[in-house]
């Protein structure tokens, strides 16, 4: 099920090396994400890694938390990274106290293509059974463009943009 | 002093313009994707480096250049700075040719120095790269700043200068001579643009008839063609494109006809022209390409009229079961504005013409299509997906097309 879900969905996010503290680069051991790109160095969040994490605007401050429940430890939260719109929409998550955050983001990664992100893509947050956060990515139904460009179904929410 | 012909050539200029308002993309390897996302049409030095072509398939190029980044396009932004490059370049020179969205010609002082200010001073305040070429004529100057790419600034002014770098460039590098007209020149041993300017005129015009001798010319240090600082008015005006995938059911076709008259009724207003003619193209997925076309009884910018004679042509291009994939919708019999003349059946309508000037009073206002024909209601894989909002690089006044 999710290997199927990986082959349609935003997989990776890559974030300017600047834009992250220091101090959470320690926090989380990010040295090994870093990655170049003409130069200029990005961290880079990939749901194939593990543990898998990714940046996010959270209480007014930029934190790392974890993204989706791949390895299943959760019962209580779906089995995947990803939640549609719709189904925030229609109420399934309201059980969880979800909240709204930004996962801010230089660029995208899905289906082998990276595309420019201005400012990033909206995710889910919520708690596991210890109180930690756990961050979902929120997906609408692909524009014809995102489709053709990523060849995926669906594409991420993002920030004030339509791709 | 005389002036001299300049060209400039913005570099790459879809993906310097998104440098402009992307700093961090500077540098890395960038394609920009065409209206439905498949194709590279512009890239950065970086990924051209990497193999990337303009035209290849975004599934090619991401396996040729996996760190590779890909942005939408956005030809709102890129005719924003077009147009700021053309008014900076104005404050250097008066006469100006918008050639196209990045790339213009103008009369220049025969210096170095000239061709190097403009150029640094677009970067400056601009923040785009181009390549400046200074020389006798305008071809002339096209062919040496291409050799001067990217951030150049060239004046070739001596005939020996000139007749070096000529020497050394395939006469195909002249823009309007490719295969068919390059074969022609090859048995006469033509195969550089300096065997072409020392070859006898009267064989080249043979060869190529009076364009190419024009050219001839123009290598020669001849002046032919002037510099156009306004467009000549438009013969014909088109609209249409990808039906985006296959189109095999008529009432879609017919909703596709009528979102490009819409279009074309637009830019017929912008032009202050009418139409005697309306023509209707379809490519179709066998490759066959068929046509219609249906005449007015009098010249028209009028929807209903229009719609009524697209009708006609649509059912002229129309090949039953057949599959479409592309459609164009064309004004052939351009008519301009001053007394149209009106035939004896042709009765005013006040009341149609105040549902048009609404429509476009609206349209003008809040955005091409908020108000639109209900037959497009069958398209709602367009008009409900927000990816589409603008899908033509047309720059109004750019003499190329």
């Amino acid at each position: 099920m999710i290997t199927e879900m990986v082959n349609i969905m935003c997989v990776g996010v890559a974030l300017a090396y600047s834009e992250l503290p220091l101090l959470l680069m320690d926090k989380h051991g990010l040295d090994e994400r870093i990655h170049d790109r003409g130069g200029e160095k990005e961290v880079r969040f990939y749901w194939a890694a593990t543990p898998t994490l990714l940046p996010v605007w959270w209480n007014g401050r930029l934190q790392v938390v974890r993204w989706g429940n791949k390895d299943r430890a959760e019962r209580k939260l779906p089995p995947t990274g990803w939640t549609w719109e719709d189904s925030i929409v229609a109420g399934k998550w309201s059980e969880l106290a979800p909240e709204p955050v930004v996962v801010p983001a230089t660029y995208g990664l899905a289906n082998g293509v990276w595309f420019k992100l201005k400012q990033g893509m909206r995710g889910l947050l919520v708690h596991d059974r210890k109180g930690a956060p756990v961050v979902f990515l929120i997906c609408q139904p692909a524009t014809r463009y995102y489709q053709v460009m990523t060849r995926s179904e669906w594409m991420p929410l993002l920030v004030d943009e339509v791709i | 002093m005389v002036a001299h012909f300049a060209h400039l050539d913005a570099d790459c200029y879809y993906v310097s313009a998104e440098r402009v308002r992307h700093p961090e993309l500077v540098g890395k390897p960038v394609g920009v994707l065409g209206n439905n996302g498949a194709c590279v049409i512009a890239k950065s030095y970086e990924m051209k480096a990497r193999g990337v072509k303009t035209g290849t398939p975004i599934w090619d190029a991401k396996e040729l250049c996996p760190d590779g980044v890909y942005i939408k396009r956005d030809f709102y932004w890129y005719e924003i700075l077009s147009r700021k490059m053309l008014d900076i370049v104005g404050t250097f020179s008066r006469q100006v040719e918008y050639f196209s969205i990045d790339e213009f010609f103008f009369r220049a002082e025969p210096s170095a120095r000239t061709a190097t200010a403009i150029r640094d001073h677009i970067y400056e305040t601009a923040g785009l790269p181009v390549t400046i070429g200074v020389a006798r004529t305008r071809t002339l100057a096209k062919l040496f700043s291409d050799t001067a790419k990217p951030l150049g600034a060239v004046a070739v002014l001596g005939r020996d200068h000139e007749r070096e770098l000529l020497a050394h460039m395939p006469v195909t590098e002249i823009s309007g001579i490719a295969g068919r007209r390059a074969a022609r020149l090859a048995p006469y041993g033509i195969r550089t643009c300096l065997d072409l300017a020392d070859a006898d005129g009267r064989l080249v015009q043979k060869l190529l008839t009076k364009t190419g001798y024009e050219l001839w010319l123009e290598l020669n240090g001849h002046p032919v063609t002037p510099i156009r600082t306004e467009r000549t008015p438009h013969k014909v005006l088109a609209r249409g494109g990808s039906l985006m995938g296959n189109v095999a059911d008529p009432t879609l076709l017919w909703a596709w006809t009528v979102r490009h008259i819409e279009r074309l009724i637009e830019e017929l207003r912008f032009h202050v022209v009418r139409t005697d003619a309306l023509g209707v193209q379809v490519a179709w997925k066998d490759g066959e390409s068929t046509g219609g076309v249906c005449k007015l009884s009098c010249p028209s910018d009028r929807f209903d009229e229009l719609l009524d004679a697209a009708r006609v042509a649509l059912r002229r291009a129309y090949v039953p079961h057949g599959t479409a994939t592309h459609l164009h919708v064309i004004a052939p019999e351009l008519r301009r504005a001053k007394g149209f003349q009106l035939s004896l059946f042709d009765i005013p309508d006040p009341k149609r013409e105040a549902v048009a000037a609404a429509k476009a009073a609206i349209n003008a206002r809040y955005g091409r299509f908020k108000v639109r024909s209900g037959t497009t209601l069958h398209l709602p894989k367009v008009y409900k997906d927000p990816a589409n909002d603008f899908d033509i690089c047309d720059v109004r006044g750019k003499v190329c097309f």
